[in-house]
């Protein structure tokens, strides 16, 4: 056996098999359970560099049993496309670890999250490199279950959001194993690298459907997306960093893309269905997340609304739009998991997560906030971050597909791009600018460095990625496509920091010029000469938005969306208690009822034994 | 074209200190019209120089609470941001492809400034300044929608294309559907520049100038150049994307500064024959009647396309 071929399948089972080690070691050995873990996923770490270093195609196929011409073979390797998504997989599960060091060290169910946090790391990595699909699935749904324990590991009341998770996530395996049924039927093959099949009818079509939602729904595309915003409530932060942030998204839109690429080939209508759900998804979820008063709601509604820019992309079914959609999970998978790492940040030193009593939080927290800063304008689109170019790939690939209704779409993600930004603002606002809060008054300094570490990383992906993008593009985007698109447009970033360089020496310039006599003299802020009470002149960013939320078409709609009648949890939910309350009916426990049921029944029988 | 002669280009002619110093010009212009319009005599040509001058010769004085670093930092975020707009729609025509970037990035860029006065007034601390960022911000959500509806006929009638050169090719003001965006987008421009009626975010007399109360001295002067930046810029985009873009030579010269001086002076127009409305106003301005108009405008467009009919 190979070395290479070794190292694969100790980075998908050493995480397990350390798993299993540290349900063993007693939770009071803290230190143990966490270096453990800190080894484990910097092996991975560096597993996954070195195949991506030496661009290995290692493989390894093992017959488990056969029947006809069913063949379950646990059969793995590697190539361009997952590589890459390994090692950020694997980085972002090992800077998760150690973020955790300080954040989880107070918490009851920390022994729980380290072995729960070692399995996701197992199942993601096994997700990536299976090309046997049922193998795939086996590890998918390993995923689906570390994330029900770990979103348990926040205490009281996590449960709800676990359940909804898990009943949500459930349903859309369930779908995805289907649709793999499906799949046999119509190719007799389930090895990801031989089927390809032309969607021409029905039953096709439906096997799409199935797969793509059980894809959608991981990633947490509209309308299977309720379950994020739910689990946020209750969640560790660094669990939603890792799960629905980073990892999630990345096998999600992993299986998306195999979807849309590999084994389907797309007619335009398909391609249609996903840009719609992809269009619906940014601007309905960042209206949502627009008019959140606590943090993980918010970010959690963004986690959403930037899944709409990755199906938009796949769904424009042009090298350059796929490429974008992409490159925007990456992206997305950093600067989402940065901010959820900041909101944990201000969680582990305020208590707190409602908007309304943060504030001002930015001299006593330097790191975090221009970390956070970093990530927001990313999320939002802003030159020369990471953000910005993944949709601006997007965006011209659906100017490619030249047709009309291809720029209602451009307009609505362009705009939705817009929304995201006022939603960041209010973020930045409130937790980090205006004045101090009663709550935030109490905070002395920032969080410590091993919290800091992961946040500086990730800012500076963020950035590394905006500033030179031709970088993960070359090393990265295009070999797993395997193409290499020619942009439409142009965007020359290196000239852009260059020129803003000089704009900002010159700014400066100005800025030093008048203070050369005068140092500058710091007063207290001035309203119109009145004295009020510190208490007084604060203004929540919650309320930034009123003015939009009590417009007449919005109102109405929030009110339908606060009742929450536009979730398919609770849609599915009344379907049941409906359907159980008939059952419920039939049981009244009067006994002749249940006698005559039980005559009538062998009525039945008898009838159909005698015909 | 060498390293050198682009540095001269950007930074001197036509770049950056050219368009500094007709931004200046122009807002002497704005304030001139507005004088005469209000039967004042107006300041002399070189005021806005004057202002800038003394504003650096002042003291600056920091807010207590908040964040400083984000305070000072935050209009020279807003100065660098237009600046590098004025400079690609200035060299467009002096290079043979695209410079620095495309549509897109104009549009990201342009909203830059808006943003830089936003977290700028949100740094320091000040209510006032908070209740204008957060009036900013919805302005920039209002007038975004119909903005972005209006690029996006431009760019189907440039056949999907994005590169300013080929946008600024062409007139569009020859067709219906171009005279209807071209006026939405004089509409997005008169608030992104934040003048009446749509400085609803600044509003003296309500929130005494919003973003900007706590500013003074150097920074302030910062935040003046930009506006006078942006005062120059943002017609010669309109000209640039509607308007069969610059040319610098002969008479093309002359034809470019009388379309500027149109849209600037309809915008002074604009900003002196009305009073100023309130956000919600606004944004029911914006989202309801621009939006209803530019979608026509798209839909006449596509008419216009679909069945050979060139004035649509």
């Amino acid at each position: 056996m190979k070395l290479d071929v070794l190292i694969l399948l100790l980075n998908i089972f050493l995480p397990f098999a350390v798993a299993v080690l540290l349900l063993l070691i007693p939770k009071k050995v803290r230190w143990l359970h966490e270096l453990l873990t800190l080894l484990t996923t910097l092996f991975c770490v560096a597993a996954a560099l070195r195949f991506l270093l030496f661009a290995s195609q290692a493989k390894f196929t093992m017959l488990l049993f056969s029947i006809g011409n069913f063949e379950l073979a646990f059969d793995i390797g590697l190539n361009s496309l997952n590589t890459f998504m390994l090692l950020f997989a694997t980085g972002f599960a090992f800077l998760i670890a150690m973020y955790s060091l300080k954040y989880m060290a107070a918490k009851e169910k920390r022994k729980q999250y380290y072995v729960f946090l070692l399995t996701t790391l197992g199942g993601a990595s096994g997700v990536l490199v299976s090309n046997h699909l049922l193998v795939l699935l086996i590890f998918w749904e390993v995923v689906s279950v570390s994330l029900y324990f770990l979103i348990t590991t926040g205490g009281k009341g996590s449960r709800a959001g676990a359940t909804k998770t898990m009943a949500m996530i459930g349903a859309a395996d369930g779908c995805l194993l289907l649709g793999i049924g499906f799949l046999w039927y119509l190719s007799q093959l389930l090895y990801l690298d031989a089927i390809t099949i032309t969607i021409n009818n029905w039953l096709s079509i439906l096997c799409f459907i199935l797969m793509m939602i059980g894809a959608i729904t991981k990633a947490g595309a509209m309308p299977f997306h309720s379950w994020i915003p739910k689990a946020s409530e209750k969640a560790p932060a660094s669990v939603m960093a890792l799960l629905p942030a980073s990892i999630d998204k990345l096998i999600g839109i992993y299986l998306l893309f195999i979807l849309c690429t590999k084994i389907f080939v797309l007619p335009q209508g398909l391609l249609l269905t996903l840009m719609i759900i992809g269009v619906i998804t940014i601007v309905a979820a960042v209206m949502m997340a627009l008019v959140q008063h606590k943090l993980p709601h918010l970010l959690s509604y963004h986690a959403i609304s930037q899944v709409g820019y990755m199906v938009l992309g796949i769904g424009t079914g042009v090298p350059l739009g796929i490429a974008g959609g992409l490159f925007h999970m990456l992206n997305h998978s950093i600067y989402k998991s940065c901010l959820f790492l900041c909101a944990g940040a201000v969680e582990h030193k305020t208590g707190t997560v409602e908007l309304e009593k943060l504030g001002g939080l930015s001299k006593t927290m330097p790191v975090t906030f221009i970390t956070c800063l970093i990530a927001a304008l990313s999320i939002s689109g802003v030159p020369l971050f990471n953000g910005f170019v993944s949709k601006w790939m997007i965006y011209q690939g659906m100017l490619s597909g030249q047709n009309a209704y291809l720029l209602i779409f451009l307009i609505a993600a362009m705009f939705g791009s817009a929304l995201t930004l006022a939603s960041f603002i209010k973020v930045i606002y409130s937790v980090f600018l205006g004045r101090t809060s009663t709550v935030t008054k109490k905070v002395k300094k920032d969080v410590g460095i091993t919290m800091q570490i992961p946040m500086l990383v990730l800012a500076l992906l963020c950035v590394l990625f905006g500033v030179w993008y031709s970088l993960p593009l070359n090393e990265f985007i295009y070999p797993a496509t395997q193409t290499t698109p020619v942009p439409i447009g142009s965007w020359d970033s290196i000239l852009a920091i260059i020129l803003s360089g000089g704009g900002l020496i010159i700014g400066l310039f100005i800025y030093m010029a008048g203070r050369i006599k005068k140092k500058a003299r710091v007063g207290e802020t001035f309203i119109g000469g009145e004295v009020l009470k510190a208490e007084d002149i604060r203004v929540p960013g919650t309320e930034f938005y009123n003015s939009i939320q009590s417009m007449k078409p919005f109102k109405g709609i929030y009110n339908i969306q606060n009742k929450g009648a536009l979730d398919p949890y609770n849609w599915f939910g009344r379907l049941g208690l409906a359907f159980s309350s008939i059952l419920k009916k039939i049981h009244n426990g009067i006994l002749p009822f249940y006698v005559f049921w039980t005559l009538l029944g062998m009525g039945v029988l008898i009838l159909l034994f005698i015909l | 074209m060498d390293i050198l002669l682009t540095g001269v280009y950007v930074v001197f002619f036509p770049g950056f200190f050219t368009v500094v110093i007709i931004g200046l010009l122009s807002s002497w212009v704005d304030r001139k019209v507005t004088a005469r319009v209000q039967y004042r005599k107006g300041p002399p040509l070189l005021q806005p120089f004057y202002d800038v001058v003394k504003l650096l010769g002042k003291e600056t004085i920091l807010p207590k609470q908040g964040s400083r670093f984000m305070f000072i930092l935050a209009p020279l975020i807003g100065f660098v941001s237009i600046s590098i707009v004025a400079v690609i729609l200035m060299l467009r025509p002096l290079v043979a492809t695209s410079f620095v970037g495309d549509l897109i990035v104009v549009v990201y860029l342009l909203t830059l400034p808006s943003l830089a006065l936003i977290i700028g007034g949100a740094a320091s601390g000040n209510p006032l300044a908070a209740q204008g960022a957060s009036r900013e911000i919805k302005l920039i959500l209002a007038y975004e929608l119909p903005f972005l509806i209006a690029i996006a006929l431009i760019v189907y009638k440039a056949g999907f294309k994005i590169d300013l050169q080929t946008l600024s090719a062409t007139s569009e003001l020859g067709t219906v559907s171009g005279i209807i965006s071209f006026i939405i987008v004089l509409l997005c421009v008169q608030a992104k520049l934040g003048f009446v009626p749509f400085d609803i975010a600044e509003a003296e007399t309500e929130i005494m100038s919003g973003p900007y109360i706590e500013y003074s001295g150097p920074l302030l002067s910062v935040f003046k150049i930009t506006q006078s930046l942006m005062l120059f810029t943002l017609p010669v985009f309109m000209i640039t994307v509607f308007w069969g873009g610059i040319q610098f030579h002969g008479w093309e010269l002359l034809w470019f500064v009388i379309k500027y001086v149109v849209i600037l002076v309809l915008i002074i127009v604009i900003k002196n024959t009305n009073p100023r409305v309130r956000i919600d106003q606004a944004l029911k301005f914006f989202w309801g009647f621009c939006t209803v108009l530019a979608i026509i405008a798209f839909v006449l467009a596509v008419i216009g396309n679909t069945y050979g009919i060139a004035w649509l």
